[in-house]
């Protein structure tokens, strides 16, 4: 059976006489519990007139932990009483060597500080674009040691590793395919259906098979694509060579004489780079199937579905796709290696590099794709 | 009251393990009050697993834990709570919070669990770090202070709430000898100091001849305690060769034996 101790209440006792001497008598058990009880009462009872002199009498404390300990020191350094001379009397003397221990000196020498100066906003603005400037050449940097390790790791079977590179193809790739088919298939869904509407007004329904199978083929499937793998794979390949950089797994590479890029970059890359353009025309025929199923569902025929799409849909899209699927795997997986290998030390570090690996991915995909679209233009117009 | 009122700790036929192994049966023992106690043992015998089911992390199969009048086996959640209030544990790698300062790690329990003022908080926590030796390293990060000091962190923030029991898992591993021995002498005081009890996870020898008051020897054969007592008693006239070859730091002579 479970007993709680028997606790002894505190019993406080102020006395303020009208010349300002001021007694306090605490008796029992001064604990942490009986401490915030009693804090008002004093603060109230100490504070209403000048007092000159606080004697705290300690003499009946049973028991006085810790808290009961800094209640005194609190009272002593004259915090409730400034102008008073205290003194507290009477602690037993294994209280008073613990209670003596610790002095208000130690108390100014250790306690906190106000909070450093904070930067101006031009300070703030500059420092943040040298480190866009300093992260952009690393950027820089990482890849260029990437295309100069490819020659030495690609040919050479036993350096490359393929079966890590295929067990990443299995985990980044042939793992996403049902979330991958779950988005694109609603994407392609909801796209026909929202723009099936508009277009009944102009009596041009069909040409939503045209639309979704550009808008899937050209855009949205390389980018659905390329953003899902940065969430699943770029962040999770910063995480590995993360935690790895924290269990000092790097630094026990290096010292056997074992470059990081060409044992464990150059494969995530290859794999990234293999993987993303066929995942790319998996999300663009699932994008279309979703936007078929619309279309069927409005009474076309499929013979007539297959025509709009072939007819509005090249081969130099989906080449085009293809490009742009070997390009975002190329960035989402050297950004997600990159900013493990940037992991720092300390708990939040892998969180950090995780998340800057999935937002410094998107945003390379997205300017990558403007580029694209910029190119595609000029070489077809 | 079902335990005797000077043993402040007291397990009973305890039977534990995971994942349906059992790593230890018939363990029973009694931990005074006041006294430094420490549960020794090879590598894989079990005393951590054994640390975690008396602190309430692991749930032994079998068995009675009694900690300060309560027995943590048995106890409901509420019940619990008030436990742990009564007991505090260092892990062996500190396991201070990463984002906090070390005196923000060491306010965090006298927030959550006291309704104490800002200042007497403050107050509280700067003396614990203060009796560990760490006042002037109250606003440093956790990842600036080296092993040592971090051991003397998790010490204070286990004590922010001046439990009566300290549960300490490791404490010099991985520390020099200076530091190692600057622990022992923190542990000593405390002990003396204050009243606490320390039930301590070691395998430094040092440590054991200097401030153990008992000891108990874990066997990964038999899977339970193969000796109780005194370490210098142990020492001289164990029963078990084994926990003797301990004491005197012997190897194994059937190990050295086999061809290499």
């Amino acid at each position: 059976m479970f007993t709680p101790a028997t606790q002894n209440e505190l019993e406080t006792d102020v006395q303020v006489s009208p010349e300002g001497h001021a007694r306090v008598v605490l008796r029992n058990q001064l604990d942490a519990q009986t401490a915030a009880t009693c804090w008002s009462d004093l603060e109230r009872k100490l504070s209403v007139a000048n007092i000159k002199t606080l004697e705290v009498d300690a003499s009946g404390l049973c028991q006085c932990d810790g808290a009961g300990l800094a209640l005194l020191q609190y009272l002593n350094m004259g915090k409730m009483t400034p102008s008073a001379k205290i003194s507290v009397v009477g602690l037993k003397d294994e209280m008073e060597k613990l209670f003596r221990e610790f002095t208000p000196e130690d108390y100014e020498a250790f306690r906190p500080r106000g909070s450093t100066r904070k930067k101006s906003l031009p300070e703030e603005i500059g420092h943040a674009v040298a480190q866009a400037g300093a992260d952009l050449r690393e950027q820089v940097v990482f890849f260029g040691d990437i295309l100069a390790s490819l020659p030495r790791t690609l040919p050479n079977r036993q350096r490359m590793r393929w079966p890590e590179v295929r067990h990443i193809f299995e985990s980044a790739g042939a793992n996403a395919v049902p979330i991958v088919s779950l988005i694109s298939l609603l994407v392609g869904l909801i796209i026909a259906f929202e723009s099936a509407q508009p277009l009944a007004q102009f009596g041009a329904q069909i040409f939503v098979a045209n639309m979704i199978g550009l808008v899937m083929v050209r855009e949205l499937g390389p980018l659905l694509a390329a953003i899902l793998l940065a969430g699943r794979s770029g962040s999770a390949f910063a995480a590995e060579i993360g935690t790895m950089k924290v269990n000092e797994e790097l630094n026990a590479l290096e010292t056997l004489g074992l470059d990081p890029i060409p044992f464990l970059v150059v494969q995530r890359i290859t794999a990234g780079i293999l993987l993303t353009p066929l995942l790319t025309c998996y999300a663009t025929f699932m994008g279309v199937l979703g936007g078929v199923l619309v279309m069927l569902g409005l009474g076309f025929p499929l013979k007539l579905i297959f025509h709009q799409l072939t007819s509005a849909v090249h081969l130099h899209d989906v080449v085009l796709a293809a490009a742009k699927g070997v390009v975002f795997g190329a960035i989402v997986s050297g950004v997600g290696c990159l900013r493990g290998l940037q992991t720092k030390q300390g708990p939040s570090a892998v969180g950090i590099s995780t998340t800057r690996a999935v937002v410094t991915s998107i945003l390379l995909i997205v300017i990558a794709d403007a580029v694209f679209s910029v190119v595609f233009f000029m070489l077809t117009r | 009251m079902n335990h005797p009122s000077e043993n402040i700790i007291a397990v009973r036929n305890l039977k534990i393990g995971y994942d349906e192994k059992v790593i230890l049966q018939n363990v029973n023992f009694q931990v005074r009050r006041g006294e430094v106690f420490m549960i020794l043992g090879g590598s894989g015998s079990g005393k951590s697993t054994l640390l975690k089911n008396l602190i309430g992390l692991y749930t032994p199969y079998e068995g009675e834990v009694w900690i300060a009048g309560g027995n943590m086996v048995a106890a409901k959640d509420d019940e619990r709570l008030l436990l742990f209030r009564k007991f505090g544990v260092m892990y062996q790698g500190g396991a201070l919070f990463g984002s906090m300062t070390v005196l923000e790690n060491v306010l965090l329990p006298l927030d959550e669990f006291t309704d104490l003022p800002g200042p007497v908080k403050e107050l509280v926590a700067l003396a614990k770090l203060k009796q560990v030796g760490l006042g002037a390293a109250a606003q440093k990060m956790p990842s600036e202070l080296s092993g040592g000091m971090q051991k003397r962190a998790a010490i204070a923030r286990a004590m922010a709430l001046d439990p009566c029991i300290l549960f300490l898992d490791e404490p010099s591993a991985g520390l020099d000898p200076v530091t190692s021995a600057g622990l022992d002498h923190l542990i000593k005081e405390l002990a003396h100091q204050c009243g606490i009890t320390f039930v301590i996870v070691t395998h430094e020898l040092a440590s054991i001849y200097s401030i153990a008051d008992r000891i108990i020897m874990l066997d990964c054969q038999t899977r339970t305690v193969i000796a109780e007592g005194k370490p210098a008693a142990l020492r001289e006239s164990a029963d078990d060769p084994w926990v003797r070859r301990f004491f005197n730091r012997e190897p194994d002579p059937i190990e050295l034996a086999q061809p290499r």
